[in-house]
């Protein structure tokens, strides 16, 4: 088992940063997610909107880890909840992966607030458990997974960067480029 | 974005352009009234729940989830 955690600083207000999370996908910085489904929506009585989402994504794991694990590329499915609350300025967002969970568990925790300090930008805290399961190199494989977590944490940022670039740019609600 | 289900790709696609339209104009604003998306939403689901079987897609408790649902622990 192996923690990692990032953290980020987005250059626009939390409101901007959570319209372009809502809609992150598609984005070129991810081409590995085919499919985003929303399975259940609802608000809360606190006024915070919770969404359970299915994510389809062709998975890429680096070629020795699917070398060891013996696993082709293929459709791996990922379940996400996120809890967006506006008074508090908060989203919060947890997924896992819920298919190869035989061989492996990715965890992922996402939390965007408001800058304490400046209100203009918005902070990103990233954390996930990764554990490889019943191969006798698996914490060299976690430690593997680790890096691959890094580079795909920064591909999420610039594509949240690319979402509000796209937006204001073209000057077009968001939703339309889904 | 492609629904999971290959023929649910347009109920999704207008589904999710209703909500995110509420999402921006009014949740985020303040406004707490229901997003006025739940018929577009029940067609959408209906389609996607069909494909989640059609695939066996392992999901956990989607049937049953409702709003007095905890979040799970993080």
């Amino acid at each position: 088992m192996k923690l990692w955690s990032t953290e980020h600083i987005f250059s626009y207000p939390w409101e901007t940063v959570i319209k372009a999370a809502m809609r992150k996908y598609p984005n070129p910085m991810n081409p590995s997610v085919v499919g985003v489904d929303v399975l259940d929506r609802n608000l809360d009585t606190h006024g915070r909107l919770h969404s359970h989402r299915l994510l389809s994504t062709e998975w890429g794991l680096p070629g020795i880890v699917k070398a060891i694990l013996g696993t082709n590329r293929t459709t791996t499915y990922v379940q996400e909840h996120s809890i967006v609350d506006p008074e508090e300025k908060k989203m919060e967002l947890c997924s896992t992966n819920i298919t190869l969970t035989n061989l492996i568990s990715v965890d992922e925790r996402l939390v965007y607030t408001p800058h304490p300090e400046n209100p203009e930008v918005t902070v990103l805290t990233q954390e996930a458990i990764i554990t490889v399961k019943g191969v006798s190199l698996s914490s060299y494989l976690e430690g593997l997974m680790a890096l691959s977590m890094s580079a795909n944490a920064r591909k999420g940022w610039d594509a949240i960067e690319w979402i509000i670039q796209n937006s204001e740019r073209e000057n077009v609600p968001l939703c339309d480029l889904c | 974005m492609n629904s999971v289900g290959e023929g649910c790709t347009e109920l999704k696609r207008e589904y999710d352009q209703c909500f995110n339209r509420w999402f921006a104009e009014k949740f985020l604003k303040g406004d707490r009234s229901a997003d006025p998306c739940s018929e577009l939403f029940h067609k959408y689901h209906t389609c996607v729940q069909k494909a989640i079987k059609e695939k066996d897609i392992p999901i956990e408790g989607v049937e049953f989830m409702g709003p007095s649902r905890e979040k799970p622990d993080s």
